[in-house]
């Protein structure tokens, strides 16, 4: 299935640089990282010719799809010399991403012709290479980044069969070009993840935690439950690979109530809970996500994630933001501080209650419905990242389950190595 | 700019009864100073240091250093007194990889069941002899005039 590309070219922006100068407290190389997820990438040939799948890990499945809408043999992603991973995709050269070139035999970050930062591939997990009892790929059951396991037992999302998907998401379209492209489950059954986590546990030092996640699932009693039914029984296989009943893990789910939440935590291992709001305020949640806005709604949402703070824990609840999406059009901020102000102040009282939140950086894929748009300054996602950052540290909020080893995906939490 | 280590120096560094302190600065500037038993020699002149502890506040001033450029210092004190300082920059952490794991592998081997959060990469810009017996022969020669009078009375 291809999926249709606009080519976006930027205006004329502030630089990397430009923004290190503006901002001398704040860490150059996670600025670059947010930079260089704005932005996206391209492999030359030269980088190209030194990927040794044998050792780097290439592009595996993923819940979302890349800005090139391919799905192509090339590395997963990049890791900087202070342990800050990139998590970025393959992107059309028409879009100004930062080139991936051999430069005095190592692989570099590239912008304007000058080489911004060396970096390195992630490594390969030694699980990649075999399959399970059923014949299904290991790869294809859980997907690895530097420290963590990824197990995305089910990629359809229920929203999407009501049209009424995140507008920025694009996951029930990238599903159907992995499953047709590469024969990637649709639907993760839990012995072969068992299998598969228990295969990944035998390189000593690879993994520090996991995460499952899945599109939301409506059906049920009460809305969600079958959602819940699927996670319980997930992490019951994974849980007979550990010693202890709990172990390093995070669910990123829907906005499950208190009596889902409970059977959650006391029936499995898991040791934090994300849901996310995706978008903060009731008017952009309404616009950007349709259906979680009608199964739940903003504030039922927001306040099912601080009732789960009594579950799981101060540190241990949180939720995700697409950031910057909150500027899209034609019904989103028209200015950055605004969107800035309105976001944090939102965050604030998440953090009030001991909910923590954390950003990924918003790309507007193909397949998603503002695939045509643009992504904010880096001066924005910088400023946002220092937001959520300062309100940890004011409320004395831990991120440990998401921080940048255990998850790696959110400028925000690299900071709170310094916490 | 990056410096040589000398045998004598990756001597002290491979043997485990050298006394050995890491010396990094927190948020405010403060100097916080650990002994270190795991600093070793790296490769290409570099010096490792193995952080067992992801909190630990080594391992924060370390993340602030690379981060933005500050200074860490390395002192080391042989059995036979001899002294160095070294000081350098942390210019890379290998938090994963083959790198990684084989160290971790070592320290679990070696300790039992600990963990391992991180293999610092310090590259060392300055080494100062910090040997009693060479340091005052240094100032005897520089400062003639550093010393107390009755040392240099006549007795009786």
């Amino acid at each position: 299935m291809a999926v249709a590309l606009n080519n976006r070219r930027r205006e004329a922006e502030v630089t990397l640089t430009e923004i290190v100068e503006k901002y001398p407290d704040f860490p150059r190389l996670v600025a670059l990282k947010i930079d260089v997820q704005r932005r996206g990438v391209h492999y030359t040939e030269r980088a190209e010719s030194v990927v040794d799948s044998s050792i780097h890990q290439m592009r595996s499945p993923y819940i979302f799809g890349s800005r090139d809408g391919q799905i192509r043999p090339l590395p997963e992603s990049l890791i900087l010399r202070d342990g800050t991973s990139i998590l970025t995709d393959p992107t059309p050269l028409e879009q100004n991403p930062y080139l991936v070139d051999l430069v005095d035999g190592r692989l570099a970050l590239i912008n304007e012709g000058e080489v911004v930062e060396f970096v390195e591939l992630w490594p390969k997990p030694r699980y990649y290479d075999k399959q399970t009892s059923s014949g299904v790929p290991m790869s294809h059951i859980a997907s690895a980044r530097p420290q963590r396991l990824n197990i995305f037992q089910s990629s359809f999302c229920h929203f999407w069969a009501e049209k009424q998907e995140c507008r920025f998401c694009d996951i029930v379209n990238h599903t159907k070009q992995q499953k047709d492209e590469l024969g990637v489950p649709t639907r993760l059954k839990p012995r072969d993840v068992y299998e598969t986590v228990r295969e990944a546990l035998k390189e000593p030092g690879r993994f520090t935690g996991m995460c499952l996640t899945a599109g939301s699932v409506l059906k049920g009693e009460e809305i969600f439950d079958r959602e819940v039914d699927y996670y319980i029984e997930t992490l019951q296989a994974i849980g007979e690979n550990f010693t202890t009943k709990k172990f390093p893990s995070q669910l990123i789910a829907s906005a499950f109530n208190e009596k889902q939440l409970a059977r959650l935590y006391e029936q499995t291992g898991l040791m934090s809970y994300t849901s996310d709001l995706e978008v903060l305020g009731e008017k952009m949640f309404n616009w950007i996500c349709p259906g979680k806005a009608q199964s739940v709604g903003y504030r039922e949402w927001r306040q099912r994630l601080i009732r789960a703070v009594d579950i799981f824990g101060r540190g241990n609840v949180g939720t995700g933001l697409v950031g910057g999406v909150e500027l899209a059009k034609p019904s989103g901020f028209t200015n950055e501080d605004d969107a800035l102000a309105s976001t944090l102040a939102e965050a604030e009282y998440l953090a009030e209650h001991g909910v923590t939140t954390v950003y990924i950086v918003w790309v507007p894929r193909p397949g998603s419905y503002f695939r045509d748009q643009q992504n904010p300054s880096l001066d924005y996602f910088v400023r946002l990242a220092r937001g959520l950052h300062n309100l940890r540290v004011k409320y004395g909020l831990g991120v440990d389950f998401d921080d940048y080893r255990r998850c790696g995906n959110h400028p925000d939490t690299d900071l709170s190595r310094l916490l | 700019m990056a410096v040589q280590l000398t045998n004598e120096i990756i001597d002290l560094l491979n043997n485990q009864e050298t006394t050995k302190v890491l010396a990094t600065l927190d948020a405010d500037g403060f100097p916080h100073a650990a002994l270190k038993q795991s600093l070793q020699p790296g490769e290409n002149d570099t010096i490792l240091y193995l952080e067992f502890l992801e909190s630990s506040r080594t391992n924060k001033n370390l993340v602030r250093s690379i981060w933005f450029d500050k200074k860490v210092a390395i002192a080391l004190r042989g059995q036979g007194g001899e002294c160095y300082q070294i000081k350098g920059t942390p210019v890379k952490t290998h938090i994963a990889g083959p790198l990684f794991q084989e160290h971790y592998a070592a320290v679990r081997e070696k300790h039992g069941d600990v963990d391992l959060a991180a293999v610092w990469v310090i590259e060392p810009e300055e080494i100062i002899d910090e040997t009693f017996a060479v340091r005052r022969a240094e100032e005897e020669a520089a400062h003639p005039l550093f010393l107390h009078l009755d040392r240099r009375a006549r007795q009786g």
